[in-house]
């Protein structure tokens, strides 16, 4: 009887350590798929592209620029070459000849640039080419410039368009002569002066007063004060204020809704942003113009690749505006998804 | 027993010797505890590595930097005054800077960082050729050039010196989220080795308790069995079951060797007690009966001693006055008395029994005038042959008081015979009287005839005594017919006899 307790015991005990023999050899194994793993946080996926091309905005913070940016990104992924945004996350902010100095010694394979008809950005092309780097303008051109193709937004008809929903403006509100402010960019020369004459040819003969003031965008901070102060200066408000790019619409709604002129003015806008949609909605802004930006960012992009092929490319592609406004505004689903909040 | 034995060969273990098992479990332990812990100092080790890793990515970017200030400075020298030890250190610097690049990436990639390391790679590449153009400008001695490109140069570096920075912060941001997590999971690690480790540990002393249990069962069970055997009555112990082949083993198998012995010498001594005991027994019964006997004979010989000495008296008298017959008489009369007195002792010489009948056949033919005839019939090898001391002569007067008293003077003859017979010496007296009744004669033989019924020294305690003596063999036989004499016969075994 006692042995065969004993002869138990040792069983069970033999048990134990079996149990506890496999537990120690998993408990080992499972240890070492634990250290192994550790190795694997370090590492990081990423696909490679036969191409480079550097996207160089006129101001980086710009929304218009970014959600570009973005559309030619996933554009380019999509079509074997990657685009990288010049001076985006460096920790010194770059001047636009700065970032396309870099991009040049960088030897990437193409520049997508925000054109302007200063010589600078026209020789810094020519260095550009002198390299083998092909540029392309996009947005503004640079005339005159060695840049192998512009893919523009055809501003004489955007300038049209202004002119067309002034005068529906003023038939709607039987208004006459009805005054128009427009404002415009500094910095942006030609397009807008384009823009400018347009609406003047299309709102000839049409009872409209157009009269213009131009917005300081040198820096990021000085565009809203600026528009308060042409506001200021104003001795009657006009009925209508055109903007021409995105950070002046908003600007220009801000202070319109801080000096408490909602419904005494409307605004003619640019830019498909939240907030211009919403003011669009409160009835502030009457109707805004927004860029086919997946239209163009395929064809930065194409034009690039076409010309890195080939060696040739057209030297012009054109684009259009969508107009938005309350009547297609609930249809309306701006590309690239929100890019504000 | 046979499979057990098999068992017992398989059983390697068992079969060891205790300082070897010893020393195997303390290898076996010892070797899972070096195994546990070496492979958890291993893998800890190439955790830690993972993570000194970690910044390395940092510290060749700081490197980078570095030369490439060193290869400005060396340029700005060399520029500045065509100084050959700045142009050394341009020149070192670069073969340097050459090495560091090819560890950069040089592939374009969605991967920021990989892809700013491609830029920097490039920049190197472009800022090196405008440097090499810059001085061989200088050697050209064209002022504007060498200007033109120096100061591109610096711009060159300055983008650097900016990429560098901002991909060193952004990798530095990475590798200490990497860290985070490799030493999060290092603590996940070590908790995990403790376990291991516990685990481990308790398996190691459960395995030395299996393993010392084998070793000291045996020895507890053989202790357990003295135990036992030292409570007393070993013979209902049973012998251990044999488990291993060890030293334990040989003990066990040499205790039950012991334990049988004892055993064995337990049951000799004991018969040995029985028979001694037995003896005892019969040597007192002997000496009772002899008493009984003497007893008996002083009762019906009244102070022998006395007469025995008036008898030598009366015998030298005899002498004196010349009556030779009568000292023979007398002399015979003495001696009877003497063999009484003297022959107390167990066993005598068949010779002395004889003479004694014979003394007691001349006093008896004195008395009744030579009107019993005694005849003897004696082989003379045998007179040497030890028997019980008075077996002969209470027959004999047994013969004569029972048998022939009632025949007429002269007839009746008594005759003693000692022959020998099968290894037996046989003592036949025998008679020619009247006879004994069979009734008689059964009641005789199965001892129900009481000593106290026969007067004298009777024929029963002659019986008993030679019963006792011979241990009851049948030494006595008793015939008889009517008319024709009574025979009765004692036969001793010549074996016993000590001739």
């Amino acid at each position: 009887m006692k042995i065969s307790r004993n002869r138990i015991l040792v069983t069970v005990l033999a048990g134990i350590v079996l149990v506890l023999f496999f537990a120690t050899v998993t408990g080992l194994f499972y240890y070492r798929e634990m250290i192994n793993k550790l190795g694997e946080v370090q590492e990081e996926v990423f696909t490679e592209y036969p191409r480079l091309y550097a996207y160089i905005a006129e101001d980086p913070e710009s929304k218009l620029s970014n959600r570009l940016y973005e559309e030619i990104s996933d554009y380019a992924i999509n079509n074997g070459c990657y685009v990288e945004m010049t001076g985006q996350n460096l920790s010194t902010s770059y001047s636009k000849a700065d970032r396309i100095n870099i991009a040049i010694s960088s030897k990437v394979d193409g520049i997508i640039l925000e054109g302007d008809d200063s010589e600078e950005t026209a020789e810094l092309i020519e260095k550009a080419a002198r390299n083998g780097i092909p540029v392309v303008t996009v947005l503004t051109d640079c005339v005159g410039s060695s840049r192998k193709s512009f893919i523009g937004l055809n501003n004489y008809s955007l300038g049209t368009e202004y002119g067309d929903e002034l005068a529906s403006i003023g038939e709607a509100k039987r208004k006459y002569p009805l005054s128009a402010l427009i404002l415009l960019d500094r910095d942006d020369g030609n397009a807008d002066d384009i823009i400018h004459s347009a609406i003047k040819e299309s709102v000839t003969g049409r009872n409209v007063r157009l009269s213009s003031a131009v917005v300081d965008s040198s820096t990021p901070f000085t565009s809203e004060e600026s528009v308060m102060n042409i506001l200021d200066d104003l001795d009657n408000i006009p009925d209508v204020i055109i903007c021409l790019n995105d950070r002046t619409t908003e600007s220009v709604y801000q202070c319109i809704v801080d000096k408490n002129l909602v419904g005494k003015t409307v605004i003619l806008g640019y830019y498909d942003s939240e907030t211009i949609l919403r003011a669009i909605d409160r009835g502030s802004v009457y109707a805004t113009f927004a860029v086919e930006s997946n239209t163009i960012a395929a064809q930065c992009v194409n034009a690039l690749n076409e010309y890195n092929d080939t060696g040739f490319v057209s030297e012009y592609f054109s684009s259009n505006y969508i107009k938005i406004n309350r009547d297609n505004l609930s249809d309306y689903e701006p590309e690239g998804g929100s890019d504000e909040g | 027993m046979n499979l057990r034995e098999a068992v017992m060969k398989a059983n390697f273990f068992a079969n060891m010797k205790i300082s070897r098992k010893l020393v195997a479990v303390f290898l076996v332990t010892s070797v899972i505890a070096m195994g546990v812990n070496i492979f958890i100092y291993v893998n800890l080790n190439m955790a830690l590595e993972k993570i000194n890793q970690v910044f390395s990515s940092n510290i060749s970017l700081n490197e980078l930097s570095d030369n490439l200030n060193q290869i400005h400075s060396g340029l700005t020298g060399y520029l500045e005054t065509k100084g050959t030890d700045d142009l050394e250190l341009y020149y070192a610097s670069t073969q340097n800077m050459d090495q560091l690049m090819n560890g950069l990436n040089n592939t374009v990639t969605d991967n920021n960082v990989k892809l700013s390391e491609r830029d920097i790679r490039n920049m190197l590449e472009t800022y090196l050729k405008t440097a090499d153009e810059a001085i061989q400008a200088k050697r050209g001695r064209n002022i504007d050039e060498y200007t033109a490109k120096y100061n591109e140069c610096s711009k060159i570096k300055d983008y650097l010196n900016t990429y560098i920075y901002s991909v060193n912060n952004e990798q530095f941001r990475t590798n200490s989220n990497n860290y985070n997590v490799l030493v999060n999971s290092l603590r996940y690690t070590e908790i995990m080795s403790m376990l291991i480790f516990a685990v481990a540990s308790v398996m190691n002393v459960l395995l030395i308790i299996i393993l010392t249990n084998t070793i000291t069962r045996p020895l507890t069970r053989l202790s357990a069995k003295a135990d036992e055997i030292s409570q007393g009555s070993p013979e209902n112990v049973e012998p251990l079951e044999v488990i291993s082949d060890d030293e334990v083993g040989k003990v066990t198998r040499a205790f039950n060797e012991m334990l049988a012995s004892i055993k064995d010498y337990i049951a000799r001594i004991r018969t040995q007690l029985i028979t001694q005991s037995e003896m005892k027994e019969k040597n007192l019964l002997m000496e009772t009966h002899l008493k009984d006997a003497q007893l008996k004979y002083l009762q019906s010989q009244i102070n022998p001693h006395f007469l025995f000495n008036t008898l030598n008296a009366g015998a030298q008298l005899a002498m004196m006055e010349g009556a030779d017959r009568t000292v023979e008489y007398i002399r015979n009369m003495a001696d009877f008395f003497r063999y009484n007195v003297k022959k107390s002792s167990e066993t005598v010489k068949l010779s002395e029994e004889i003479e004694l009948v014979d003394s007691y056949m001349y006093i008896l033919n004195v008395r009744y005038s030579g009107e019993i005839l005694f005849e003897k019939d004696i082989d003379e090898e045998l007179l040497s042959v030890m028997v019980p001391s008075m077996i002969i002569q209470p027959l004999v007067e047994n013969s004569i008081k029972y048998g022939i008293k009632d025949l007429e003077p002269g007839e009746g003859k008594v005759t003693l015979s000692v022959y020998r017979e099968d290894k037996m010496c046989c003592i036949r007296v025998s008679d020619n009287g009247i006879g004994t009744d069979e009734e008689i004669i059964e009641k005789i033989m199965n001892h129900e005839k009481r000593p106290s019924e026969t007067r004298g020294v009777g024929i029963t305690n002659v019986m008993a005594r030679l019963d006792l003596y011979y241990n009851n063999k049948e030494v006595f036989e008793m015939k008889s017919r009517k008319n024709e004499g009574t025979h009765v016969t004692i036969k001793i075994p010549l074996e016993d006899a000590n001739v």
